[in-house]
């Protein structure tokens, strides 16, 4: 037997608990369940051989926790459990039909960016229970909370193994996952990663999950898979609360929603197999076929393009010089207010590109992309030009996102539909080739026609196809525009593809752009546009997508109009107090009367001025206030957002007038390697910020290689380090070493070209100098005075 | 599952080095801010376990042995915000330094009331008993990586979905483990206080003569 034939049969009953069983018997064992398969091979086949004898199809392995950080105490590796287990599962299954899974739950680290595990090391480990697990029929991933987490796993599998794969994750009776994960992002996500089956585990009663696999159900045609618990257990008596025969009828419920696959978790035993086994046999299996349409999704979001959408176009640095700049400074934080911003402004799916000849693309999109994942919940779009860089970013997206793009040109076609498929996104698919833009509607047409027939190809759902039919600049070819809505028009009505279109390039040349782009953008959503690329904060844009849905009856009862604008009324803000002081504003933390005072004071008063003797000496004071404890941290910081408004209302003026740049000097600053607490060391950046220094950040859990290297490439004389835990002041230490051990950041005479300051909770001054550094600073205060020591 | 109630304003005020501030407007409102949005974000979750002593694994070196003194029994404990909290504060330091600052030290109390519920809970469920202080792994000399040994006991990863680092972080960051002694006898309830704090030396509260109330 083997899974392509189990897979005809109506129903495929699955296990019940081993720990369950292993409790029961009351055998010992030395930290790890796993390490039975060892000491009690006998034991555990009895386990797998009650199963078989009451009905199961598929046995797992008691390799739940088999995997290199769990097993670590217990001496046994991985490979010798994952084998020893395999033996006794197949064992149990001699003379049957039955079927041994490889069974894989979490690793029990979490991942970035929640944790400190990387993606990339996350699947170093599933890579070795899979390969450990060779002789094994098929994988299973289960109880999963983190879809990141269980997405290196799926990729593990797919690209070290050749068997099927099952996943299930487990749900909290909020629906969610304990990381936020949805039932719908789970399903998208997993689907589009090419697993054989998805479903639930653990988590709940069966009574109780309803909810998630009716959710489930909408998103996949996949077969589904339930092996819940046995209720809950009694805190006192442990005893579960659902009896085997109820646990079957509660099952029996959940069939109508494409379930295949059902088992039992925690508290259930043979018993409840065998009840299973009972209801199944009268039951005739009914594929449930998804009802949603084309969705992108983050691990905790799902948008349905199900009318119009828009995709936030401002993470580009085509034509912006600060994000230009913000590229080549690594300042990661500037992109990330930008997808902050659009969210706020009505975005739904951001794009990102970070192509930009002065950086690592590749590396840059990895790190951009984990980056918005962890502070923003919209679906992303990976936009590149580069195959490899596609590639990069979808491997390390968490949930289903959209590729931008490939066109009608064989090498952009046979480069980038296959990361598509592998990898379970949709694409934008760009309406010219080899050959050019074509002038007309027809021709437009057929590329897309052709981009569509080579997607199904390979396996790639044409709704999943996203047709841009371009838009070219209105006056340059004023017809042109004509041919672009006709072209959408018929992709629309004759490929059944959903639409995007790049808006803003309409009105190049014209005045009054605005006016243009958002005329524009109603007629391409009148003729059947679906994902607008605009930026989402200019009201005029995300106003028309939202007007238009009212007006096509999509928004029903106009709710999200209704909520866009109910309080879009102008606030009663206080009003600015005129003739407030720089000083005052500073000292308040009124960013508004700040940057309008210092407008009006750069009208008569050199610039640098403004700084050196009112900013400076304003933001000073309030150090001291917070030294004496007259003022708190929040309020430390609002002064120094204060001062930061003021600072960039005179970088400007000195931009204007080609000037010298208020930049008082570089410095590094990191959070150590392994600590992943990060907001002691984004305080000082704030504050340094602010007193006009410029800040490479190079973020958390940060390897002192980057650190030396971040140093030789940018030749800066001053790096911060923050560790907050005692754990990880040995990171401070090595960084420090190799800072000074670095040639390139030696003198001459063998000193070291580079002050480091240090700082963070556990620290003292004795061990700062203990471990090498310069300065000790017990807080933001003391670093920004150590800089001022240091710099000037 | 917990439900937070109101959070204490001056146990955060004293967090953020602003015991005594007098809070302007802005600060009362931004104050007030951060509180609603923390109770939304905060899924509040335990695990306890009463073990028994001795136990050589659970209680190495010579302050949990004083502090377990008289012992027979004790509880394993472990509490969580969750990772919606982290987020919450993960995306305030985008978008307003202050904001994160505030919503820190508001979780920091929010979980110091979930154990303390807990505390309550414990007590409940042991009428005839008496519960010492909660001693964590990290104070005096309790080694800090016991933290993974007990997460595992209390099969936290999987149950509340709280786990470790490899560096001894627990993520979500505002969370808790703890032990605290059960005995037959009361015990002599007092502040845990700065001796066995980690921070001692650099810490600003006590310079400044007062302490964190721990």
């Amino acid at each position: 037997m083997d899974f392509k034939t189990l897979l005809k049969n109506d129903f495929i009953l699955l296990d019940g608990a081993m720990g369950t069983l292993i409790q029961k018997s009351g055998a010992k064992y030395d930290h790890c369940p796993e390490t039975l398969n060892l000491t009690h091979p006998e034991l555990i086949t009895s386990f797998h051989r009650a199963y078989i004898e009451a009905g199961a199809d598929i046995v797992y392995t008691n390799t739940f926790g088999a995997n290199e950080y769990k097993l670590e105490e217990s001496g046994r590796s991985v490979e010798e459990v994952i084998s020893a287990a395999i033996a006794n599962a197949k064992k149990a299954c001699e003379g049957t039909d039955t079927l041994v899974a490889l069974d894989i739950g979490p690793i029990g680290m979490l991942l970035e960016p929640a944790g400190a595990l990387r993606f990339e090391e996350a699947y170093e480990y599933f890579k070795r229970q899979i390969l450990a697990g060779a002789d094994a029929d098929l994988i299973v991933f289960e109880t999963m909370t983190d879809l990141y987490e269980l997405k290196a796993a799926v990729l593990a599998a797919k690209e070290n193994s050749d068997k099927p794969i099952i996943a299930t994750m487990t749900y909290e009776r909020t629906g969610r996952t304990f990381t936020g994960v949805s039932p719908a992002s789970a399903a998208l996500t997993l689907t589009g990663l090419g697993v054989d089956a998805l479903g639930v585990n653990c988590s709940l009663g069966p009574d109780e999950l309803e909810p998630v696999v009716s959710e489930m159900t909408k998103y996949t045609d996949l077969p589904l898979i339930v092996k819940a618990n046995a209720g809950l257990p009694d805190p006192n008596s442990n005893e579960y609360s659902i009896m085997p025969e109820r646990f079957a009828q509660c099952v029996k419920a959940l069939l109508p929603y494409g379930v295949k696959f059902a088992g039992g978790c925690c508290g259930t035993t043979p018993e409840y197999i065998r009840e299973l086994k009972n209801m199944l046999s009268k039951e005739a299996f009914k594929p449930c076929p998804k009802t949603a349409d084309t969705c992108v999704c983050s691990a905790s979001t799902v948008v349905e393009i199900n009318g119009p959408r828009i995709i936030g176009e401002r993470i580009n640095p085509t034509g912006k010089k600060l994000f230009k700049q913000a590229l080549v400074d690594n300042n990661i934080d500037y992109i990330l207010t930008q997808a902050l911003s659009q969210v706020s402004g009505g975005a739904e799916i951001l794009d990102v590109n970070v192509g930009h000849p002065e950086i690592d693309e590749k590396k840059m999109m990895e790190r951009v992309l984990k980056a918005i994942q962890s502070v923003c919940d919209a679906p992303l779009q990976i936009d590149s030009t580069k195959p490899d860089v596609l590639e990069a970013g979808l491997r390390c997206y968490n949930g289903k996102p959209i590729v931008n793009s490939v066109n009608g040109e064989e090498k952009s076609l046979s480069a980038v539909l296959p990361l598509v498929k592998k990898y379970g996104a949709s694409v934008v698919g760009l309406t010219l080739d080899e050959g050019g833009i074509p002038k007309t509607a027809e021709g437009r047409f057929e590329i897309a026609k052709r981009i569509v027939s080579r997607a199904e190809a390979l396996g790639i759902d044409r709704r999943d196809v996203y047709i841009d039919c371009l838009t070219l600049t209105v006056s340059a070819e004023q017809d042109a525009c004509r041919e672009t809505l006709r072209a959408l028009h018929r992709v629309k009505a004759e490929l059944g593809c959903k639409t995007c279109l790049g808006v803003s390039n309409i009105s190049f040349g014209l005045p009054n752009r605005e006016l243009v782009n958002s005329t524009f953008l109603t007629m391409a959503l009148e003729e059947g546009l679906d994902l607008p690329i605009i930026n989402p904060n200019i009201d005029a844009m995300t106003g028309a997508v939202r007007a238009y849905r009212v007006l096509s009856g999509i928004d029903k009862n106009s709710v999200e109009f209704i909520e866009s604008y109910n309080d879009a009324a102008p606030q009663v803000k206080p009003k600015a107090q005129e003739d407030i002081s720089l000083d005052a504003a500073v000292y308040s933390g009124l960013k508004k009367e700040g940057a309008a005072v210092t407008e009006r004071l750069l009208e008569n008063t050199d610039p640098m001025e403004i700084v050196n003797n009112m900013l400076i000496p304003a933001l000073d004071k309030v150090g001291e206030g917070f030294e004496k404890g007259k003022i708190f941290l929040p309020q430390l910081i609002q002064s120094a957002n204060t001062a930061q408004a003021c600072f960039e209302v005179i970088k400007k003026h000195l931009s204007k007038a080609g000037g010298e740049n208020v930049s008082k000097g570089k410095i590094i600053l990191a959070t150590v390697k392994g600590d992943i607490h990060d907001i002691g060391k984004n305080i000082v950046k704030v504050l340094l910020d602010n007193y006009g220094y410029t800040v490479v950040d190079l973020g958390k859990d940060v390897d002192p290689q980057l650190v030396v290297d971040t140093a030789v490439e940018q030749d800066i004389k001053m790096i911060g380090l923050s560790a907050l835990m005692t754990t990880t002041l040995k990171s401070m230490e090595d960084t420090i070493k190799l800072v000074r051990e670095t040639p390139e950041l030696q003198n001459p005479d063998g000193s070291s070209k580079c002050v480091v300051f240090v700082g963070g909770a556990v620290l003292t001054k004795d061990y700062a100098m203990k471990i090498g550094a310069d300065y000790y600073c017990r807080d933001a205060k003391e670093s920004v005075d150590t800089a001022k020591r240091v710099l000037g | 599952m917990i439900a937070l109630e109101p959070l204490n304003r001056n146990e955060s005020l004293r967090y953020m080095g602003g015991a005594g501030v007098k809070l302007n407007d802005e600060m009362t409102r931004l104050m007030d801010d951060c509180e609603a949005r923390l109770l939304r974000a905060a899924r509040p979750k335990y695990l306890y376990k009463i073990i028994d002593l001795p136990c050589a694994e659970l209680t190495p070196g010579e302050d949990i042995k004083r502090h377990l003194e008289g012992c027979s029994k004790a509880a394993l404990i472990c509490a969580t915000l969750g990772a919606e909290v982290d987020k919450l504060i993960r995306v305030s330091q985008i978008s307003d330094m202050a904001r994160a600052v505030v919503l820190d030290s508001m979780a920091s109390v929010a979980i110091e009331q979930v154990c303390r519920r807990v505390d309550a809970l414990i007590a409940e469920s042991l009428p005839e008993k008496f519960l010492t202080f909660r001693y964590s792994p990290g104070y005096g000399d309790y080694p800090i990586e016991l933290q993974k040994t007990f997460l595992t006991l209390l099969d936290a990863p999987r149950k509340i979905g709280l786990s470790v680092s490899e560096s001894c972080l627990l993520i979500p960051a505002k969370s808790v483990t703890a032990i605290a002694g059960i005995s037959d006898k009361p015990v002599e309830k007092k502040r845990r206080g700065c001796a066995v704090c980690s921070l001692r030396e650099t810490c600003r509260y006590r310079k400044n003569g007062d302490h964190c109330g721990f």
